[in-house]
């Protein structure tokens, strides 16, 4: 019996254990149960029955934003990959007035309280110093006078500065107060891109301008001709979109909404050249800028094998610079008038071309300088030729060299009289009576008179022939002269090599056909030859001494007035003179033109003038700097 | 012939009665027999504590993106401050000016450069 009470007692107390476990997992067990219990009667009350104050509510809430990503806007780059028009960062500083009131206002200490306050204003006094020196049009006491007016009524959004660059922010970053961070000096910093352009205004009309990489309206697209506004489109890229919620660590991207990739723009190569575009700008400037009579002027220099673009400048007087010469309108593309003398080439070309003269020293009656079966006027100059040389004839060099009007107007009314057409046709397949398409938008069409129209006269064959009862733009003259230079090949004249992403060429563009011969290679020889001419002993003697030898032409026009008249009634009269033509004259490499616009003035402005020794400017730099025009020495 | 039983509404009661019961003793799970699902209660359990997990994660994650975001976008502006001003500095007339202040002898060649072929 006692063995068997012996061996009962170890079984008994490992149950009482057992069942000691037992009863603390069972405890908590219950206790797990009981805090779920209520963790789920306190859900249900969450989600069904309890209703949250709306301010806390918000607080509590993760907010979703919509942000628009915007792409970064492509570069507008020359022909030798330097930037022209870039995306450049810019800071917006605000201030927020309240920071740190409420605890100054708050300290159990009043009287420390208000020394903390006045301590921050202190800064605040420095603080507007610092920023009247930095910031151009800030005043210190002003600011001043801002900052503690915003304090005082709780203004948490002070516009400080705007549009600074980083250095300057990171200077205004470092001045009193504002180096205490944003939570005591309240500072709010914003970052936006703008659009700059390193070089200026220098061919501001050809490459446009924006403020920034938003989108440009259509109707502001039609009135931004410059590259800026025709590739729009394809500088702006793709906005994208991503929404953002509110975490601990601040916004992030909120993974379960949808999420658009910003495509950034892509870049635009020109064919510009910075450093021509510069010479010819300053070249063109010097010339002008102290004749109060010019209100603009223009100038193009086109490679003669691509029709490269190689620098386009138009000035005109702009009246909010105090009538300084700004880039405002392009004349190039978008003024049309008559094109005086230089038109006499396209004469001398047709009557070359149709076989009715071989050689430019054929020669015709002078007749006093009256163009028979006409009601022309009298080319007085004639007659001074008549006198000086003792002669009742001219050659068609001479003419051309002394640019006769006579000469010119007899060769058409002689020679088309009885076809008219058969020259208007001409001037078109030499591509100087339709537009075609540019790279900037406004490219005008000419103005070519049909000869079947009520305007044509008995008199309008004749004028044509020298230039007159056409209106054309300087850049449908200058595609004309470089067609002769290229020997009878018109390429289009063109401003954007190519389209690049990231260095890649994505769509290339680059040089076209308008005309692949518009005259033979022996008759365009012979043009050079007159053309030489004119630069050599014509009326374009300026350019004699250039670098190398300039083959072209002068013209002088003057605008219609109102009266129907070329002058007014004072007798002044408004001039265009031009000188077009290309060099080196032996192999050319280059066309160019350069146009003078006046006031009505007495005082004369001939293509042979300012126009002419522009031109001579730029020749002497283009010559001396293209790597094309280097002198080679065999290596032994 | 084994009658077939008839469904009460008291049987409503004595399963809500044994359910709490179970609930309260700790045998429910066992009662229903859903003891050979344990292990994919379990599974469930940690793919839960996973999923919870790696949200957290990813929350960390995309506040470092956004962090580094700013950080490229910083450098970003650097860079593009310091490419306009050297090509502002790169205008052809400028270079002129800065070389005549400076006192330089320095100007545009007066003929073309000689290539050795």
């Amino acid at each position: 019996m006692e063995e068997n009470e012996i061996r009962q007692l170890p079984q008994q107390s490992t149950k009482k254990k057992r069942d000691r476990i037992g009863m603390v997992l069972y405890i908590f067990y219950v206790l797990l149960l009981v805090i779920s219990v209520l963790v789920i009667a306190k859900l249900v009350y969450f989600q069904l029955i309890w209703k949250p104050e709306p301010k806390i509510a918000g607080a509590l809430t993760p907010s979703i934003v919509k942000r628009t990503i915007e792409p970064v806007r492509g570069n507008i780059i020359d022909c030798n990959g330097r930037l022209l028009a870039m995306s450049y960062p810019v800071y917006d500083i605000h201030m927020d007035c309240t920071v740190m009131k409420a605890e100054y206002g708050k300290m159990k200490n009043r009287e420390k309280g208000q020394m903390k306050e006045q301590e921050w204003m202190e800064k605040a006094k420095l603080l507007s110093q610092g920023l009247s020196e930095l910031v151009p049009g800030t005043n210190a006491e002003k600011m001043f006078s801002q900052i503690k007016e915003g304090r005082a009524r709780g203004r948490k959004y002070l516009q400080i500065a705007k549009g600074v660059d980083r250095n300057t922010m990171l200077k205004i970053k470092a001045l009193p107060l504002y180096k205490e961070g944003a939570n005591k000096g309240g500072m709010i910093v914003e970052t936006r891109n703008v659009r700059k352009y390193p070089y200026g205004k220098l061919a501001r009309r050809t490459i446009g301008f924006v403020r920034d990489n938003k989108g440009l309206p259509e109707e502001e697209i039609k009135g931004n001709p410059g590259l800026e506004g025709r590739y729009d489109a394809i500088l702006h890229g793709k906005d994208g979109r991503e929404y953002l919620k509110q975490t601990d660590r601040g916004r992030v991207r909120n993974y379960d909404s949808s999420y658009v990739r910003a495509v950034d723009g892509q870049d635009l190569r020109t064919t510009l050249n910075i450093d021509y575009q510069d010479v010819a700008d300053r070249a063109l400037r010097e010339r002008i800028d102290s004749l109060d009579d010019l209100n603009g002027a223009c100038l193009v220099l086109m490679e003669v094998k691509t029709g490269a673009i190689r620098a386009m400048v138009n000035l005109s007087r702009d009246p909010n610079r105090g009538n300084a010469f700004e880039e405002i309108t392009n004349f190039a593309i978008g003024r049309r008038c008559e094109p005086g003398s230089v038109f006499k080439t396209v004469t001398l070309l047709s009557v070359m071309s149709d076989g009715i003269y071989k050689s430019l020293d054929e020669t015709i009656p002078t007749n006093h300088g009256i163009v028979k079966n006409t009601k022309m006027k009298q080319d007085v100059h004639i007659l001074d030729w008549e006198r000086e040389h003792k002669t009742k004839e001219i050659s068609i060099l001479d003419g051309f060299k002394i640019s006769s009007n006579y000469v010119f107007g007899t060769l058409a009314v002689q020679n088309y009289a009885a076809n008219p057409r058969q020259y208007v046709e001409k001037v078109y397949s030499y591509g100087l009576g339709d537009s075609f398409d540019f790279d900037l938008e406004g490219l005008l069409t000419p103005l070519i008179p049909d000869p079947k129209s009520k305007m044509w006269s008995n008199t309008t064959l004749g004028t044509m022939g020298f230039g007159y009862a056409t209106e054309e733009t300087p850049l449908h003259i200058l595609t004309f002269y470089n067609a002769i230079a290229n020997k009878g090949r018109m390429v289009k004249p063109y401003l954007v090599e190519d389209i690049e992403k990231a260095g890649n060429v994505t769509d290339r563009r680059g040089p076209s056909v308008l005309n692949a011969s518009i005259c033979s290679r022996a008759i365009a020889d012979t043009m050079t030859r007159a053309l030489l001419s004119v630069t050599e002993e014509g009326t374009a003697r300026r350019l004699k001494n250039a670098k190398c030898k300039v083959a072209g032409k002068t013209g002088t026009s003057f605008a219609t007035f109102e009266n129907g008249q070329y002058s007014d009634a004072a007798g002044r009269r408004q001039y265009q003179g031009t000188f077009v033509g290309y060099f080196p004259a032996e192999d050319p490499q280059y066309s160019v033109i350069c146009a003078v616009y006046s006031k009505p003035t007495r005082t004369s402005y001939q293509g042979g003038g300012i126009p002419a020794s522009v031109i001579k400017t730029l020749v002497d730099y283009v010559y001396v700097n293209d790597p094309r025009f280097r002198e080679k020495l065999p290596k032994k | 012939m084994e009658q077939k039983r008839k469904w009460k509404v008291s049987d409503l009661w004595e399963i809500l009665r044994n359910g709490f019961s179970a609930v309260i003793t700790g045998n429910l799970l066992l009662r229903l027999n859903a003891g050979k699902y344990f292990m994919h209660i379990a599974y469930t359990f940690v793919l839960f504590w996973i999923l919870i997990f790696e949200s957290l994660m990813a929350e960390n994650a995309l506040s470092k993106v956004e962090k580094n975001k700013a950080r490229i976008k910083e450098m970003e502006i650097v860079y593009a401050d310091k490419t306009f001003e050297v090509a502002s500095m790169s205008r052809r007339s400028e270079i002129e000016k800065r070389l005549e202040a400076m006192g330089s002898k320095v100007r545009e060649p007066e003929k073309q450069a000689i290539e050795i072929e």
